[in-house]
């Protein structure tokens, strides 16, 4: 049957966790359906060679109330009460305090390993349904790494209409559910969701278990980049080119419209198109997170083996968060406004603007050399020019001009005197620096 | 595993494709109310005295107390002296046995006082939270005081010390000033319940359409939770996932056939009583790096999204089956002082598609299948009058009262005090009574939405740290105290029932609190991981 191969590809050969949820997902079967296949599949699979496959399970029932605990909480509210009966400002509840203290029932909901099920079945003293919650090919340490899995369950489908699926993975239907049309949000929205995800469990490797799920929704030339890097993984210390260009060539699928001219080596050249690429109105946003980059980048070429993976993950679900958050506040009625860049601007000292605006206000450009250990480079960023026109106002007009940084200024937002520089200038160095993706043709 | 137990999951899959039995969940009747709803924008005024709100509050609740007090004191002779009334607290002269009504002000040596703040020239964005305002070591150190308009006076008294009062309480007292101008108290009385609108009020009757056969095929449900204290990271507890499945009936506890009543198809809907973030969404610099530059606006590096895009997965997950009124807390993206409004929609990339639309104008919206609502909030479910806020009312009023022993013993949560403070907050018919003093509030200018006008059936307060619950009960209330009739305040011969809820912060305690529209009997769901022998290696 299907779910057999389904579950044998994924518990045993690529070792992850798999949940009930994650299995009707899947295969698009009820819960039910799902428990009883994990169930099956333990079975069997354990028959043939015991400890192969683990399980948790869910318990749900009235449990025995906890010894330890009762006696304590029973003497306080005794004390309290006689304390509390002779306040006087509760003339007419009197009368209620001799009421027995209530105890509601309290069914509980338990997740256990299948190590401690008979354990936890004996807390219980009447149990209304057992059934397996997920199985994984070794005994979970830290149960709380099924919550990364639900994650990853949700992200990895987050293109299924609940509503439409609903039913079909058993969940309790509503009638009246009103949902606004045309609010959801598009499918592309999900896709970088999902890009975070798959980092985020990158630092523990020892954790086989929380391999990504998504991985099967990605584009295929991801898919197979990542399958081949989880693959390798236990080797440790993958070539960190090699993770660089898989990243960046999931953006290049993701952006098209971006101009992949010469895809480098390097990821920085693809993250900071992405930021051209969407924050065309935030000239003045994009210089500071430009500026960390490259910042964050020398460093990481300092130390390429330890933990680049992770911070580059970092930096790049921060991106992501960031992009959506620009989009929901751009998705957002109209209630807010936009608020004015003017008011950043007085922070800058006024440089002459010497270069003639191009064609494209909005398109800054940067330009990057490394020497020696140091990231000089001009930059074009948006300014303000303030001047008399012919009838004597004073018009203020955005204008771009070009400035130059040096990278090892401890604070790479002070201005310099802006200088003419041609553009189009090739790179220099062997290093993949961001002209060789912006150069024009 | 035997046949017998398999409790229907622990078997093979049947093969034959027999269509697993659909279920629904019974439909919610829901009508909010706006009572704490703050203009817009401009309209959004600061400037405004907040000694207004004080008089607001007296001037409503004055009548109600003197009701009681006529009731219980007119006529009353003690030693051959006539209690007389006063109308101001002024007019009380030395050794006369006489009453009157005010506001309580407590003066306490820690309570924040915004006065000693500016004397010393601290400027502090919010006041560090303190255990109690109360000083152990030295009781006398507070003074309670009853005000009004006129002035204020001093109570003292031994029988003071056997009752509890906060300040913005409105009280009765009956007394006879002493020779050092102090008022020594013989009686208290307080509002007390509000009248109770009966069930049904505001929405015209029970549904009695085919839809509304909720109470044909048994009671609903209305589940609260609080304090979910997301924070985005493995930290966060599996609780919230159990939770999820079971609200989506996953869990294997929704179908028909269970006889127990913990049935998640029943939940018609789900209140969230704050603080369902853990983590602020800000995040501190690590120290020893780099001053971070100051940037404009929205800064990416220090904005820590992950919890509220957790939250946002869960409401979506969670919104196609179950209706979601949530409310924010002390911990939540939303203003903090009081009355919160609701976290903004565009927080909810993905929940708010089940958002009420934008009012174009200020017309009255209907109310959205998602709703975000403010802390306090009122409002009819199943016909039920709510009213609940995320904890701060009770907390703050904590700070004021010394519940026996524990200040020595902090293990203790005070439940049973904090069931005994929400029930004065209904006595008090004020919700919110430290508001403004101690706790961040809105200066209103035409009426105190404190106070509550009408008894709600469910009083909850979130974020708490244990569940407890009590079932007030007021039988009309019996003339014992000479037969008046202004004492029918419950019109209907039906008694008051009032349902109170702590709710416990779920990731302490992974509970959920589920109340049954029929009876208003409470049950808990509990939601953990069983901690075996893998976590005691």
């Amino acid at each position: 049957m299907d779910y057999k191969m389904y579950l044998a590809e994924n518990v045993l050969n690529e070792r992850r966790t798999v949940t009930y949820r994650a299995l009707s997902r899947a295969l698009k079967v009820h819960a039910t359906k799902a428990k009883q296949m994990l169930y099956e599949f333990h079975r069997n699979e354990n028959a043939k060679k015991p400890q192969s496959v683990h399980a948790t399970y869910v318990i749900s029932g009235f449990q025995k109330p906890a010894v330890s605990e009762t006696p304590v909480t029973n003497g306080h509210a005794k004390d309290e009460d006689e304390v509390m009966q002779s306040s006087p400002y509760l003339p007419s509840s009197m009368p209620n305090q001799d009421a027995p203290p209530e105890s509601p029932r309290v069914m509980s909901i338990i997740i256990a390993r299948e190590e401690d099920l008979e354990d936890a079945k004996s807390t219980f003293h009447s149990i209304s349904k057992i059934h397996v919650y997920s199985l994984q090919p070794t005994v979970l340490q830290d149960l709380n790494t099924l919550t990364d899995v639900c994650r990853e369950i949700a992200t990895a489908h987050a293109q299924d209409d609940p509503l439409e699926c609903g039913a079909q993975w058993g969940m309790i239907q509503n009638r009246n559910v009103k949902r606004r049309t045309g609010a959801r949000p598009p499918p592309p929205a999900a896709k970088p969701k999902s890009e975070p995800v798959a980092p985020k469990d990158k630092p523990e490797p020892t954790l086989p278990t929380k391999r990504p799920l998504q991985m099967k929704e990605a584009t295929p030339q991801p898919t197979s980049e990542s399958e081949s890097q989880s693959s390798s993984k236990p080797a440790a210390k993958t070539a960190p080119k090699r993770e660089k260009s898989n990243l960046f060539s999931s953006f290049a699928k993701a952006k098209p419209k971006q101009k992949t001219s010469t895809p480098t080596q390097s990821t920085e050249p693809s993250q900071d198109g992405q930021f051209y690429h969407d924050d065309r109105s935030y000239p003045s946003s994009h210089i500071t997170v430009v500026l960390d980059d490259a910042s964050e980048e020398e460093q990481e070429e300092l130390f390429p083996e330890s933990g680049d993976k992770s911070a580059s993950a970092n930096r790049e679900s921060k991106k992501d968060r960031e992009d959506k958050l620009k989009q929901m506040m751009e998705d957002e009625d109209a209630d807010d406004e936009e608020m004015p860049d003017a008011d950043e601007e007085p922070e800058r000292e006024p440089t002459p603007v010497e270069q003639p605006p191009p064609p494209k206000p909005a398109e800054l450009k940067e330009e990057v050399t490394v020497q020696g250990g140091r990231r000089r480079g001009k930059r074009q960023v948006m300014k303000k020019r303030t001047v008399k026109d012919e009838e004597g106002y004073l018009v203020t007009r955005e204008e771009p001009s070009w400035e130059s940084f040096s990278e090892d200024e401890p604070a790479p937002l002070k201005k310099k005197p802006a200088v003419n520089v041609p553009k189009g200038k090739g790179p220099k160095a062997g290093q993949g620096n961001i002209m060789s993706f912006f150069g024009k043709k | 595993m035997t046949s017998n137990e398999d409790f229907g999951f622990l078997r093979p899959p049947s093969n034959d494709n027999e269509d697993c039995e659909q279920i629904y969940r019974a439909p919610s009747y829901y009508n909010p109310l706006e009572t704490f709803k703050l203009p817009l924008g401009g309209e959004r005024h600061y400037k405004q005295q907040y000694g207004d709100m004080y008089f607001l509050r007296l001037a409503r609740l004055k009548p109600a107390v003197e009701e009681v007090a006529i009731a219980a004191w007119d006529g009353l002779t003690i030693a051959g002296e006539h209690a007389r009334r006063v109308d101001r607290v002024l007019d009380v002269r030395q050794g006369e046995l006489c009453w009157m009504a005010g506001t309580v002000y407590m003066d306490m040596p820690l309570k924040p006082n915004i006065l000693v703040d500016l004397t010393k020239e601290n400027f502090t964005s919010a006041p560090a939270p303190r255990p109690t305002y109360t000083d152990p070591s030295d009781p006398s150190s507070t003074q309670i005081m009853l005000e009004d308009e006129s002035g204020r006076l001093r109570l003292t008294g031994t029988f003071l010390s056997s009752t509890h009062l906060v300040t913005g309480a409105i009280i009765a007292v009956l007394g006879t000033e002493n020779s050092n101008g102090d008022f020594e108290v013989i009686d208290i009385k307080v509002p007390d319940l509000p009248l109770q609108p009966p069930r049904w009020e505001r929405d015209g009757g029970a549904p009695t359409d085919t839809q509304g056969k909720g109470s044909v095929e048994g009671s609903g449900k209305i589940a609260f939770v609080s304090g979910l204290g997301i924070t985005g990271t493995s930290s966060d507890t599996l609780s919230l996932e159990l939770l999820t499945d079971y609200l989506l009936g996953y869990t294997g506890l929704g179908s028909e056939e269970d006889e127990i009543s913990a049935n998640a198809s029943k939940i018609t809907r789900l209140v969230i009583a704050g603080n369902s973030l853990g983590a602020p969404v800000t995040t501190e610099p690590a120290p020893g790096s780099k001053p971070i530059q100051k940037k404009y606006g929205y800064d990416a590096s220090a904005y820590n999204a992950l919890p509220i895009n957790q939250l946002d997965n869960f409401l979506a997950e969670i919104l196609p089956s179950i209706p979601v009124t949530l409310m924010p807390g002390d911990q939540d993206p939303a203003n903090f002082s009081l009355p919160q409004q609701g976290i903004h929609r565009a927080m909810f990339p993905r929940a708010r598609a089940y958002c009420a639309p934008p009012a174009p104008g200020g017309d009255k919206q209907e109310p959205g299948w998602f709703d975000s609502v403010t802390n306090p909030w009122e409002g009819d479910v199943e016909g039920w009058r709510l009213w609940g806020c995320s904890g701060q009312n009770v907390d703050d009023v904590l700070r004021y009262l010394d519940f026996a022993g524990d200040d020595e013993n902090s293990e203790t949560d005070n439940s049973e005090g904090r069931m005994q403070i929400m029930q004065a907050m209904l006595r008090w018919r004020c919700g919110v009574p430290t508001a403004p003093d101690t706790l961040w509030s809105y200066p209103f200018q035409e009426v105190d939405p404190f106070v509550l006008e009408a008894c709600p059936h469910i009083f909850f307060a979130g974020s708490q740290p244990s569940f407890k619950t009590t079932l007030i009960e007021d039988i009309a209330p019996l003339s014992l105290n000479g037969g008046d009739t202004e004492m029918t305040d419950n019109g209907n011969n039906s008694p008051t029932r009032v349902r109170l809820l702590s709710i416990p912060r779920f990731q302490k305690t992974g509970e959920l609190v589920l109340v049954d529209t029929e009876t208003l009997e409470v049950e808990v769901v509990r939601f953990g991981a069983f901690a075996g022998q893998e976590e005691k290696k």
